[in-house]
């Protein structure tokens, strides 16, 4: 009877943990496919930066390579002017950063904690605002602040300034940024407030005290968002700026292109340099970087 | 790039070379002292960040400063975003000379008050140019706008080691039946006759300039670009359906290629004739001098002969001074300088080959193929600074381009695509 009873039990756990194999397989495989999709352009340009654009002009792309190094590294680093060029970057990045989650931490306090009559229709002109293309509106942007430089009587009041940059970047990331620490600020029960104004916290000591150190898990994920973002930027520096030195690193990716002719190889150790901060900022919070990407779906 | 060369930075060489220049110098150094020293600090723009024409504008940036005192900031920007962003640029807080193109590129920006008139300067250093480039560097309203550095002209380009083993002599190519025999020889080799490219959408915008002013003349080819005459006209289609007999000639993947992917045809001998400006001579250097030494340059052929051969794209690089600039009298004064024979000698003292058009080049230190491209320059009456530079900025690139583009995937469709260039055109704003 046992015996019995067990002949058919023991094939069909075996099928179930069969039928799961497969799907983990299954999985695996799609999985895969995408990181070789994902992976295969990174590859392909490390491949690139490290041959010559001779021998590439002589074989064609897909020539067997003759000669491997870095020299396409040595030569980029000399007419990249890194150290300009990064520094350039910090100085827009970093304030950037920091403004966009101070006023966007603000206004999310506000418009959360507070009702007033226009709190949802400020809340959705700030997301709405995020959606403008920056092409759209940059030639009003410019013109606007030229007109504030004439008026200060300085034209580089803030067009060819770090600060007119960062400006536009504070202004245009803040919509997204008010809107997650918004909704992420929705799960913090009410009653903490309540009982931060019950002991008599003033408005500021409510935000700065009670909900800013609340906010340090979604302020983390979007510090690390913002500055990759703001780092890849390459539009509002070249439109805003007119003096080269002036401008960011990923505008220095086309000190290596020639007037007529373009070394790819030469661009590809460029762009492999230029990508090392966001991956160094990649790594060292990765954590935070998979957090803000689910951040407000599940919380709002 | 911020390079601020000061006067107390100045090249030690140079220095001396002034000294040595000793008494005949005191006397114009006071002059001068006298009427520029006052100009405060300058700024140039270059519009390249390439070797060697870095090397040749810190030449005359360096001279300058050796000769006036002045303090200049060299700012250098890559090219093609310089290009991009020059109307926010001219309207906003440009250098005040900066490196252009003349005709139509920058007859635009004139006429919309951004650039200076320096008639002025032109009254002074006129006598050391050709007329033709004074045109070119006059704005519609008459004015001098700008000051010519440099030129290359526009012409099939041939291996000569290459056409002797074919035996064949391109200089006895004159007119149009010549080059059609030449190319059907060349396909009977197994070669590809004419080398082209349109992947960036402006290559073949020479070939259309070439066809239509050897068809149709130069003035007919001013007009049409100028918006006053129609590309509806039969003339035009004329124009394509010559274009047409050259495509069995040419390479297949016309549209998969950008300029240098039709210059390595040539340079792999893979093809005859290569029409291009002559530009890319620093690309056959670059690969060998041998190649370089194989290199030459022969004017399109004719094919109407009321016009010859008198037109050819030479397309101009050279100076202007911006409005907007801090410093309008600095900039002019520079810009002078540099269309002097004496900034010339500068640029040409740096050793980076350049084919000046300033008068005073001692054109005995060309080499064979720059003697040849004057040669072929000289051959034309008029000068057209190509298709990109003469029309307006917003009809060249957005629409000019993908129409050529459309065509060559259906060459057939010629009447469509040109009612629709015209149809473009009449939408435009007015400027």
């Amino acid at each position: 009877m046992t015996t019995n009873i067990k002949v058919p039990e023991f094939p069909k756990r075996k099928k179930k943990l069969y039928a799961q194999d497969i799907k983990d397989r299954f999985i695996s495989a799609f999985i895969a496919i995408f990181a070789i999709v994902w992976v295969f352009p990174i590859v392909w340009t490390l491949w690139s930066s490290l041959r010559p654009y001779k021998e590439i002009r002589a074989g064609g792309v897909f020539s067997p390579p003759q000669e491997l190094g870095f020299f396409n590294y040595e030569d980029a680093i000399g007419r990249m002017e890194l150290p300009t060029y990064f520094a350039n970057t910090a100085l827009i990045t970093l304030p950037a950063v920091f403004l966009t989650l101070l006023f966007g931490s603000l206004m999310a306090f506000v418009v959360t904690r507070y009702s007033f009559k226009l709190n949802v229709a400020m809340l959705l002109l700030f997301t709405a605002g995020n959606m403008l293309p920056p092409q759209l509106v940059f030639i009003p942007v410019f013109k606007l602040y030229l007109i504030l430089g004439d008026l200060v009587g300085d034209r580089r009041f803030l067009y060819d300034n770090h600060w007119g940059v960062v400006l536009i970047h504070v202004a245009f990331q803040m919509g997204f940024a008010t809107f997650v620490l918004s909704s992420y600020m929705k799960t913090i029960p009410k009653e903490i407030s309540e009982s931060a104004m019950v002991d008599g916290a003033s408005v500021f000591t409510h935000y700065w005290r009670v909900m800013l150190p609340l906010l340090r898990p979604p302020l983390a994920s979007l510090a690390v968002l913002m500055t990759t973002w703001i780092y890849n930027d390459f539009f509002w520096a070249l439109v805003l700026m007119s003096t080269d030195s002036k401008r960011p690193i990923t505008s220095a990716l086309g000190r290596l292109q020639g007037e007529f002719v373009t070394d790819y190889n030469l661009l590809a150790a460029g762009a492999m340099i230029a990508a090392i901060p966001t991956l160094i900022v990649f790594f060292v919070m990765r954590k935070q970087f998979v957090g803000g990407l689910t951040l407000g779906s599940t919380k709002g | 790039m911020l390079n601020k060369i000061s006067n107390h930075e100045v090249d030690r060489r140079l220095v001396l070379k002034g000294a040595a220049a000793g008494g005949l110098g005191i006397a114009g150094a006071t002059m001068l002292a006298g009427c520029a020293g006052s100009t405060g600090p300058i700024s140039f723009g270059a519009r390249t960040v390439d070797e060697s024409p870095t090397i040749q504008l810190k030449g005359l940036v360096d001279a300058y400063v050796a000769k006036t005192g002045n303090e200049v900031t060299y700012n250098a920007t890559e090219s093609n975003a310089f290009q991009n962003n020059l109307s926010q640029y001219l309207q906003g807080t440009p250098d005040d000379c900066f490196q252009w193109m003349a005709g139509y590129r920058m007859q635009f920006f004139a006429a919309q008050g951004l650039l200076v008139d320096i008639s002025d300067v032109w009254d002074e250093i006129g006598d050391q140019y050709n007329e033709s480039y004074k045109i070119a560097s006059t704005g519609l309203d008459g004015k001098q706008y700008f000051v010519p550095q440099s030129w290359y002209p526009w012409g099939l380009h041939f291996r000569k080691s290459m056409m002797a083993e074919i035996g064949m002599n391109p200089e006895d190519i004159y007119n149009w039946d010549d080059f059609m025999s030449a190319l059907g020889e060349l396909k009977a080799q197994g070669l590809i006759g004419l080398a082209s490219a349109d992947k960036g959408g402006w290559e073949a915008m020479g070939t259309f300039d070439i066809l239509n002013a050897r068809i149709n003349g130069y003035q007919f080819h001013v007009d049409l670009l100028g918006g006053r005459e129609k590309w509806t006209d039969d003339r035009v289609k004329e124009v394509f359906r010559h274009w047409e007999m050259l495509l069995p000639y040419m390479n297949t993947n016309v549209l998969d290629l950008e300029w240098d992917g039709a210059m390595q045809l040539l340079l792999q001998r893979q093809s005859g004739f290569f029409f291009n400006g002559s530009w890319f001579g620093g690309n056959f250097l670059e690969q060998s001098q041998e190649d370089y030494d194989d290199l030459w340059i022969v004017p399109f052929p004719e094919i109407n002969p009321d016009h010859a051969r008198d037109t050819i794209d030479a397309p101009i690089d050279g100076f202007c001074v911006a409005k907007n600039g801090a410093n309008n009298d600095g900039g002019k004064d520079l810009i002078k300088f540099a269309g002097d024979m004496e900034g010339v000698q500068a640029m040409l003292d740096t050793g980076i080959p350049m084919t000046s058009a300033n008068n005073g080049q001692d054109r005995s230190s060309y080499d064979a193929f720059q003697t040849q491209q004057l040669a072929v320059m000289n051959e034309a009456k008029y000068i057209t600074q190509f298709l990109d530079r003469d029309t307006r900025p917003d009809f060249a690139g957005p629409v000019v381009g993908p129409a050529l583009q459309s065509w060559f995937k259906d060459p057939s469709s010629t009447d469509e695509i040109l009612e629709s260039l015209q149809s473009q055109w009449d939408a435009l704003p007015p400027l």
